[in-house]
């Protein structure tokens, strides 16, 4: 019998320490993964980026327009906010489709740089700064290309990161 | 591996009361019949073991593969990009970079000299030789014209951050002073490209939009 044990002995011992390292392996690797999906800094990095990616593209919606396809530009431009701006957009709308109307012009716009300034992933507000090139061709006359430079807060809503407030950066006010 | 394993501790088992039955009774006649008998049990005895054998892979295999779902969650091209997240960090290239450009950016005609200086210390790279280039010209123009050109940065956003590296977008009003005329003020927006040196954030690319 005791030859039995002594034979036996290392290999048991060997699967016990196999066992246990295994056991160990999942667990780490359960805590790793369990850590991962709940990192906020994770949450946080992904937040910013879909802000300043949505922000992005609606700071150039709203700087594009084409009088032959007005509905659709406004959708684009009513899509892209939320709250305040997007009531004050669907308010005039009438006045301003009149507008475009007569002036018939094109407005494109290409974004050069953006950056996040602010997000409280929490209260799902964010802050933008954007630089875009805006032209604007009118019927008579070359096409107006014009450097832009804006800031807009962002509310983060069911379907993505609108814009609730979008303004130029002002020039000037900055002394002192 | 692991499977091999298993069969060994089955039959170094066998073995060890193959030679304790021999002992036992050497002179028994039936000892052709004594070797085979170990054997109808083994099957039954060697399952426990292949299952746990089995088990001890597939809990090594799980604990990998959420080790490496955790990594890929966590190590996305967002998560590297540091902006925001690390607030310190990105609070201080900021401010750093807006500090150069504030400095590098103003100049009067008595004191060219301590902006030249200036940049000297603050940029780097391609951003000091696309300054040397524009600097020259300014600094003839700012002593035969008198004029005095201010920076205020207006607001500076990060747009990545890593340990050592940053890109931001700079919004910038220069204000222009003449002798004698009203002050202008021009908007301007730079991207700038900045590495971290010695412990300061050193200007090495500007790029006007």
């Amino acid at each position: 019998m005791a030859r039995v044990r002594i034979t036996r002995n290392p290999l048991m011992a060997a699967a016990v320490v196999l066992t246990v390292v295994a056991a160990g392996a999942a667990a780490w690797g359960g805590v790793s993964r369990y850590e991962a999906a709940h990192d906020e800094s994770a949450a946080y990095a992904q937040a910013r980026d879909d802000a300043l990616a949505a922000g992005e593209q609606a700071v150039q919606n709203m700087n594009t327009l084409d009088h032959r396809k007005l509905a659709k530009g406004l959708d684009s431009w009513e899509d892209s906010t939320t709250g305040d701006l997007h009531q004050q957009l669907v308010d005039g709308r009438d006045a301003f489709v009149k507008q475009i109307q007569e002036a018939k012009t094109v407005s494109t716009a290409r974004i050069l740089s953006g950056a996040v300034t602010e997000l409280d992933d929490r209260a799902g507000k964010a802050g933008v700064m954007v630089a875009l090139r805006v032209t604007v061709t009118a019927p008579k006359g070359k096409p107006a290309v014009k450097e832009s430079r804006m800031l807009g807060r962002l509310s983060r809503t069911s379907e993505g990161w609108k814009l609730s407030a979008l303004g130029q950066a002002p020039v000037g006010n900055t002394a002192g | 591996m692991k499977q091999r394993g298993g069969s060994a501790v089955v039959s170094t088992d066998v073995d060890a009361r193959d030679v304790e039955e021999h002992e036992e009774a050497a002179a028994e006649p039936g000892a052709v019949t004594d070797e085979g008998q170990p054997d109808p049990p083994a099957p039954a005895r060697r399952w426990p073991r292949v299952v746990a054998a089995v088990l001890a892979v597939v809990l090594l295999v799980a604990g990998g593969v959420l080790f490496a779902q955790g990594r890929a969650l966590r190590d996305t091209p967002a998560t590297a990009n540091r902006a925001l997240t690390d607030s310190e960090a990105t609070t201080r290239v900021a401010g750093d970079v807006s500090n150069a450009l504030g400095k590098v950016f103003s100049y009067s005609p008595q004191a060219t000299a301590v902006t030249k200086e200036s940049a000297k210390q603050l940029l780097a790279g391609k951003a000091l030789q696309q300054y040397a280039a524009l600097f020259g010209q300014v600094e003839k123009q700012s002593a035969d014209q008198k004029l005095t050109l201010t920076t205020h940065v207006v607001r500076a956003g990060v747009t990545r951050l890593t340990e050592n590296s940053a890109h931001l977008l700079v919004f910038l009003d220069q204000v222009y002073e003449r002798e004698g005329k009203p002050a202008t003020t021009a908007a301007a927006q730079l991207s700038v490209t900045a590495q971290l040196r010695d412990g300061h954030w050193t200007v090495v690319e500007i790029t006007s939009r």
